[in-house]
């Protein structure tokens, strides 16, 4: 603990390539694992989970059916399973700039005995994209959950077995399947998202070779936050074909199990800087004496950051004197991943080199980090139905998109419009920013319900929005129809 | 057999026509040709391209016509305005040379010069007609080299003499344009080459020069209004460009929002957007105010096609000019007087810093105001050419380079001089500091090595 101090809560990830295909067909009989005894255990807490996701992205909305492998984790029905389209908005909102929601509607949870049962979505956690559900029942039920086991030694070279999902045409549903931990990344520098993969099945249990759950396949991805965080950054996915995924330990699925992720009340901490990576090239110019760090190319106003004191071209070459590996910027999301994980209140000393005229200043500076600010698909939004729209709050993720400062741009934002609508049709568009109905300015959905319900009351022939697109401004005539 | 038996009719219908007499509109037809073809000009320029990081030379195909005696020559700005040199085809086939005059990226016009001194032959000069004087359903005829094809006309009729295109419409080369004036529509067939060819009436007078064309439909043909290009090229040949007032304001048709403001039907030009650091802005105008009358004279723009008008109206006036808006606001009204100032270019020059791998332009006001910078000082970044020094540096094309290893950029001539002294001096390593959306980013650029980027296959 005294090398590695709480903040690395999962800095050590395994990574694993699945070479069962390989090693079924060369004949490699490198492991004896007994999959009769395994087989048994396997199906007393696996699940099948079919779950309806509803996507709506702008004025679409779409249904998308899923089956996937589950896993129960406690005894009152907890499960977990890939839960990667459910956190596709964060992908999507990045990139498009305007929110993307998934929201599952329905999940039914089969076992194996053959019983299914309703559940209820809790959350998805960001980083390895494990999804979590509990099951509800009328009856008092006690499952039989998986027990991980925690403090294992993953080592290279051994080896592991898991089980995945056959499709539903198959039987039996279930598919054994042997793998080797191929490396142990401490820094992983890229994980593509692997929705869909087949082979690889995120979320499903690994075993050692005494058949120990010693973890589940994930992902250490977070595309969001360096959109939450500050902007940027989404680009570096999807590189490589290769699907590498790593084992979400024992010991971070204790703590997930026992605090689920909830949607919406995630707390991710925040910084407020958007940054760049410390590469050799710019350290070298620097002459900054670093193995990597963070440069600061931002600081949102009134943000952790700022009150730490931190300035645009500091350069962080440590967290609470612990070096930060971040030396290109496919690695950025280390160090974003790092202060997300810290969680809200966490206090923490960076070193900071502050290049100057003359020379560079070497500081110490102490942060108080903040829960992270609101991507867009979480903002809180307002449908009206009258006029067939619906707006949400502005988050810091539109000022930095937008360029615009908090203090003087108000607003809400156009989130969805329904096609064919009064509101698309009077020429409102996806992403415009309201900043005044009628005469009534308006800087928050709360502002726009009211406005909204004064209109509904009096009953005018047109709403007047004046709104805010591509850096001007105009006016929008929404015939009400109530004349 | 049905193929027999048309083929036969056809060719009696042939025999037929070609045995009564010319109609008169067939005579016109032949008459209006004549008067304009010899003044028909087949264009080849050579452009300069800066938008993939590096300047590329790129030949181009347009139309021109002929409008003066000593071999001025008006085509679409989007034709020549980036033209190294132009070869010209005249009517008897024989090439010139010629100079680039002049341009207006807002109304998308150019002035050429024909290189004379070695052409013996004949200058014809088109007669420019009337457009205020055009009629819906009127004939016309569109000359120029579709495709390369030279000396084409296709006829048609005006569609719509009225159209409006908003500002969001911008020139190949970035400039918004085609807001000060209205277009006439013609479904004489124009195509890519057509442009900056003339579009003639049935007595021979160019009305309009044809510069767009919708792709994927049916002969849906622009000309711009032959008035227009009759100011701006007068305004070219006086001083090589044209000169414009601007003020700032972004504005909307009132049609639908007159009950909302209290307005009278047909009185007034609403403000939609002010521009930040405009003289509209300083002089406390704002989104909302409807401007009544300029200098005494009444304006409107009821419909969208009354908006040009207002904006020429305002750009006509000499830079620097104090003129006086009586505007309706919060239904008071109030004068605001105001000093125009000069809109002057929408897009900078540009350069190629080959050593780089990038190409940059000058920041003008406008690109400041479009691009929300705080001043004009730095260059922004055009193109990054794919794996060169900047592309591995993390240059991003609308980067703003606002330093150079360390030392700040104050303005485009300070950047050239600057990148000019490293290049001479073979600096191997550049450290350029660049604005992207308001965060300043470092980047290193390896200028001597020649090593490629690191490709994951």
């Amino acid at each position: 603990m005294s090398e590695r101090p709480a903040i690395f809560p999962a800095a050590h990830f395994v990574l694993v390539f699945l070479l069962g295909l390989l090693l079924h067909g060369s004949g490699v009989n490198a492991q004896n694992f007994d999959f009769n005894r395994l087989d048994k255990v396997i199906h007393s807490y696996s699940v099948i989970v079919d779950m309806t996701i509803e996507i709506s992205f702008g004025t679409h909305t779409n249904e998308q059916e899923e089956r996937l492998l589950g896993t129960i984790v406690t005894e009152d029905g907890l499960v977990i399973f890939d839960g990667s389209s459910l956190t596709q908005e964060h992908v999507f909102s990045s990139f498009a700039g305007f929110s993307v929601k998934t929201t599952p509607t329905g999940i039914k949870i089969t076992t194996f005995d053959d019983k299914t049962y309703d559940a209820e979505y809790v959350g998805t956690d960001r980083f390895s994209k494990l999804g979590f559900a509990r099951i509800v029942s009328p009856e008092e039920v006690t499952f039989t959950p998986v027990r991980f086991a925690t403090g294992h030694q993953f080592q290279v070279g051994s080896w592991v077995a898991l089980y995945m999902l056959l499709p539903e045409f198959v039987n039996p549903p279930l598919a054994a399947d042997v793998g080797m931990i191929s490396a142990m990344l401490e820094t992983p520098e890229k994980f593509p998202l692997t929705v869909g993969y087949s082979v690889l099945e995120l979320a499903s249990v690994i075993f050692d070779d005494e058949l120990t759950p010693v973890g589940v396949l994930g992902s250490m991805m977070d595309p969001s936050i360096a959109q939450a965080d500050a902007g940027g950054m989404t680009e570096s996915f999807g590189e490589y074909d290769v699907a590498l995924l790593g084992v979400i330990t024992g010991e971070r699925l204790e703590k997930l199990i026992a605090d689920p992720p909830q949607r919406g009340k995630e707390d991710r901490a925040w910084l407020g800087i958007t940054l760049q990576a410390l590469t050799k090239d710019i350290a070298d110019f620097l002459e900054i004496d670093a193995p990597g760090g963070i440069i600061v190319n931002d600081v949102v106003r009134s943000s952790p950051a700022e009150k730490a004191g931190l300035k645009v071209g500091d350069v962080i070459y440590e967290i609470n004197a612990q070096p930060i590996g971040v030396n290109r910027e496919e690695r950025l999301p280390i160090f974003q991943r790092r202060i997300a994980q810290m969680g809200p209140g966490t206090s923490v000393e960076f070193s900071v080199f502050r290049p100057g005229d003359q020379k560079t200043d070497t500081l110490k500076l102490f942060a108080v980090l903040d829960k992270a600010p609101l991507a867009p698909s979480e903002a809180p939004e307002y449908e009206n139905k009258p006029l067939e729209f619906t707006v949400r709050d502005l988050v810091l993720a539109d000022y930095i998109r937008y360029n615009q400062d908090e203090e003087n741009f108000r607003g809400v934002v156009v989130s969805r419009l329904q096609r064919g609508g009064r509101a698309i049709v009077g020429g409102l568009q996806i992403g415009d920013v309201v900043q005044r109905v009628g005469s009534l300015p308006i800087s928050s959905i709360d502002d726009m319900e009211a406005a909204m319900k004064r209109i509904e009351a009096d009953r005018p022939g047109e709403a007047i929005f004046f709104i805010w697109r591509n850096n001007k401004t105009m006016f929008i005539n929404v015939k009400t129809g109530w004349e | 057999m049905v193929r027999m038996t048309m083929l036969l009719w056809l060719l009696v219908v042939v025999s037929a026509s070609a045995q009564t007499p010319i109609s008169s509109l067939q005579q016109e037809i032949y008459d209006a040709r004549d008067r304009v073809l010899p003044a028909l000009v087949h264009i080849q320029p050579v452009i300069k391209d800066y938008r993939t990081g590096e300047l590329k030379k790129q030949a181009v195909v347009g139309s021109g016509v002929i409008f003066h005696p000593d071999g001025y020559l008006v085509t679409n700005f989007h034709v020549a305005g980036k033209a190294e040199r132009i070869i010209c085809t005249l009517y008897d086939k024989e090439q010139v040379p010629a100079l680039y005059i002049g341009g207006d990226p807002p109304t998308d016009i150019a002035v050429l010069k024909l290189q004379l001194d070695d052409y013996t032959g004949h200058i014809a000069i088109a007669a420019l007609g009337n457009s205020d004087s055009v009629q819906v359903g009127q004939h016309v005829l569109a000359m120029g080299s579709p495709f390369s094809l030279s000396r084409t006309v296709s006829a048609g009729v005006v569609s719509t003499k009225d159209r409006f295109f908003s500002s969001e419409y911008r020139l190949p080369s970035g400039e918004r344009t085609g807001h000060y004036n209205l277009w006439i529509q013609t479904d004489a067939a124009i195509n890519p080459g057509n442009s900056g060819g003339p579009l003639v009436d049935l007595s021979g007078r160019v009305i309009g020069i044809n510069s767009r064309a919708t792709f994927l439909a049916n002969n849906l043909g622009f000309a711009i209004p032959i008035n227009i290009v009759k100011e701006v090229t007068a305004s070219i040949l006086e001083g090589g460009k044209v000169s414009r007032s601007w003020i700032g304001v972004q504005c909307q048709a009132l049609q639908e929002l007159e009950d909302y403001f209290g307005a009278q039907r047909n009185s007034g030009v609403l403000i939609a957007s002010v521009d930040p650091g405009s003289p509209a802005e300083r002089n406390y105008l704002k989104a909302g105010d409807i401007i009544l009358a300029v200098d005494g004279d009444a304006v409107s723009a009821r419909f969208v096609e009354e908006l040009p008008r207002f904006y020429k109206k305002i750009a006509s006036y000499a830079p620097g000019s104090e003129i006086t808006l009586r505007v309706l606001r919060d239904e008071n009204e109030y004068e605001f007087k105001l000093t125009t100032e000069e809109l002057g270019d929408l897009q900078g020059e540009d350069f190629e810093c080959a050593d780089w791998g990038l190409t940059v332009k000058a920041i003008t006001q406008q690109m400041q105001i479009e691009n929300q910078l705080e001043d004009t000082l730095g260059v922004y970044v055009m193109g990054v050419k794919q794996v060169g020094a900047a592309d591995i540096g993390g240059i991003h094309p609308g980067d703003i380079i606002i330093s150079v290893n360390k030392m700040p950029v104050q303005g485009f001539a300070d950047f050239i001089r600057t990148y000019n002294d490293l290049s001479a001096a073979a600096t191997p390593r550049v450290l350029l500091a660049v604005n992207r959306n308001g965060a300043i980013r470092l980047a290193v650029l390896n200028v001597d090595s020649s090593q490629e980027g690191i490709v994951h296959e």
